[in-house]
């Protein structure tokens, strides 16, 4: 049995490799069809990986409030998110901290050193709601927010950024024509989380940065906050905390009770789901490319396989005269559809796992991650295509009766 | 028991609104170890009978007992099997598989009905060494002459041991040095392995080397005579 597949193997591989161009281009298809799942997969399990290691790190228990981007048109006129709601929140039960968050991007200078950098504009309450650890120095405290002190702690890379091996604490750095005297440098955090990286970012008081650098902030309103960033207490409460947090907005936002929210609260399940939808959006447009590419891989697979059968029509005959079965014959052509699909098949894995690694190494923003599993599935696949379109060439070949065959000219 | 026995064979093809009456009634009987040539001129029916015998057709109507086995009450699939033990093949325009070497080409009959590579191998260059061509076991169909070219064929047709060969005009493609090779080795197999060689021709020289003559007209087998 074995022995006889080995034969069929070997003869259809012959068939192939005796039109190697036109099974080049006959199994491009099923090629780009396979090396797009393989892509599919793997970027698919990645941004699934990746997406949970930024949750665990983050914890779960932080909630965002600010003015939707896509603002309702019936609110005519919202009221900014700021200071007065970030201490309404803080009285809120279950609330831990409550920051105020306003970024924007700058350059910043020491001596002749430069670099762009995020600053956010906060209060000591960021250091109780994100687990960032003080490196050297100190955070600024409650007194140099209320007194506009122009204080500033940095990210670990912007620290080694301008100050390589010297230490940084005492010195005086300028952003925007402003000098700021560094107090605090923050451990390495590793990824950043959602719009600011601290490893990249520097802090500063938002009372500082309202008052003092106020034409570099977007936003035109001199109270409004770009969000509060909020901790809770208990996980398992976050629903009543999120609604608790809700009224109390409303509230300073004096919003008629019948009336709709002009905020917006998310926490980081609606995150997720976000994060989840992008990933799954992706995932099925590379799905759908890869089942078009399969599927006229797959007709081109049976394309060819029709006209090999009329080509070889005496061939047929030949085989059939010597003993060969209907059986036989259809399970020859089976098999050189199979080997055909499989041939593409490999290069397609072969294409798939390159593309895989290169995003995984050299796109930042598209986490990938290659799996055994997805190289099999997706050669599974391919040869699943060849069975399936390979059937019917090879069941026309089969019904073709000897003495037709052999006549054929 | 005659190896081949026919009775009353008739075969009738339909074209159309036309039907054209290929056998009309062909009873035969053929022993074990006879060469026969088959001669006609063409539409003569010769072709069909040769198709019939060889199992690659069946008759409209009428009786065929091939080394006891009943082929018209045979279905398909299983005269596949028949042909494969029973018969070997030689064509006029040699019909090999090209592209594949002359060892593989003779193997092949031996792919059909499962026998072991090992022995495939051995058994088809024993068969190339009988023809004389096992110097050019692993050359291609197209590096060989046509004479070479039916002595694979030939050797192809004797791999499964079959009793019966079917030559249709397998000298219809050489000159007449090959042709007189061919026919020399036919007349070997027939005597020293003692194959059953039914050949079709419609050369009378060709017809000469064998032991008895069968002509066909019409549909019909017209004359059939034993030469001493």
């Amino acid at each position: 049995m074995i022995d006889t597949l080995l034969s069929v193997f070997r003869i259809s591989l012959k068939a192939i490799m005796a039109n190697k161009m036109r099974a080049a281009l006959t199994s491009l298809g099923i090629v780009i069809g396979v090396a797009a799942v393989i892509t599919m997969l793997a970027v698919g399990s990645g941004t699934q990986q990746s997406m949970n290691e930024r949750f665990a790190r983050f914890g779960t228990n932080i909630l965002y409030l600010r003015q939707p981007w896509d603002l309702d048109e019936t609110i005519s006129s919202p009221e900014d998110v700021t200071m007065d709601d970030v201490r309404a929140i803080r009285r809120v039960e279950d609330v831990v901290s409550a920051a105020p968050y306003i970024s924007s991007g700058f350059s910043v200078k020491y001596g002749y050193t430069s670099t762009s950098i995020d600053v956010l504009a906060t209060d000591t309450d960021i250091f109780k709601t994100y687990d960032w650890e003080i490196a050297s120095g100190r955070t600024f405290n409650e007194h140099e927010v209320d007194t506009y002190a122009q204080v500033a702690v940095l990210g670990d890379t912007v620290a080694k950024t301008i100050f390589n091996d010297l230490d940084p604490i005492g010195k005086t750095v300028i952003f925007n024509e402003i000098p700021f005297t560094v107090v605090g440098v923050m451990k390495k955090s590793g990824q950043g989380g959602w719009g600011f990286d601290m490893d990249e970012g520097t802090l500063i008081p938002y009372t500082t940065g309202k008052v003092k650098m106020d034409t570099g902030w977007k936003s035109t309103s001199r109270r409004a906050l770009d969000q509060v960033i909020i901790r809770v207490k208990d996980i398992n409460t976050i629903e009543e905390t999120k609604e608790a947090i809700t009224n109390t907005v409303r509230n300073t936002h004096k919003i008629h009770p019948l009336a709709k929210d002009d905020f917006q609260l998310d926490d980081m399940a609606s995150w997720i789901e976000q994060a989840k939808a992008a990933s799954k959006t992706m995932g099925i447009l590379l799905g759908v490319i890869g089942a078009v590419s399969l599927l006229v891989g797959g007709i081109g697979v049976m394309n060819i396989m029709l006209v090999s059968v009329t080509e070889r029509t005496r061939e047929i005959g030949i085989r059939m005269a010597i003993g060969a079965t209907s059986a036989d014959i259809r399970l020859q052509f089976l098999a050189e559809a199979v080997t055909l699909s499989c041939f593409g098949g490999l290069i397609g894995v072969a294409l798939g796992v390159g593309i895989a690694l290169f995003v995984a190494n050299h796109a930042e923003n598209i986490p990938a991650q290659l799996s055994i599993a997805s190289i099999f599935i997706s050669f599974g696949f391919s040869a699943a295509t060849g069975i399936f379109f390979g059937f019917y060439p090879a069941y026309k070949a089969s019904k073709l009766t000897p003495i037709d065959a052999l006549r054929y000219e | 028991m005659s190896l081949i026995e026919t009775t009353d064979l008739y075969k009738t093809y339909t074209i159309g609104d036309v039907s054209v009456h290929a056998l009309q009634g062909v009873s035969i009987s053929i022993e074990r170890g006879e060469f026969v040539a088959v001669m006609g001129p063409s539409g003569s029916g010769k072709s069909t009978f040769m198709n019939i015998l060889g199992c690659l057709d069946k008759p409209t109507s009428g009786k065929y007992i091939l080394d006891g086995i009943d082929v018209t009450a045979t279905n398909l699939s299983k005269l596949a099997g028949v042909r494969n033990r029973k018969i070997g093949f030689v064509f006029q325009g040699f019909n090999l598989i090209s592209r594949t070497t002359a060892l593989e080409n003779v193997e092949l009959p031996m792919v059909y009905n499962h026998t072991p590579s090992g022995q495939r191998r051995k058994k088809a260059l024993e068969a190339l060494e009988a023809v004389g061509l096992s110097q050019r076991a692993h050359h291609m169909p197209n590096q060989l002459s046509g004479g070479q070219q039916q002595r694979v064929a030939i050797a192809r047709s004797l791999v499964c041991d079959a009793p019966i060969i079917f030559a249709d005009e397998p000298t219809g493609n050489l000159d007449t040095k090959m042709s007189i090779e061919v026919m020399d080795l036919f007349t070997r197999l027939n005597k020293e392995m003692g194959k059953t060689i039914i050949l079709i021709t419609h050369e009378p020289d060709i017809a000469q080397y064998a032991g008895r003559l069968v002509t066909f007209r019409d549909g019909q087998k017209v004359s059939d005579e034993v030469r001493k």
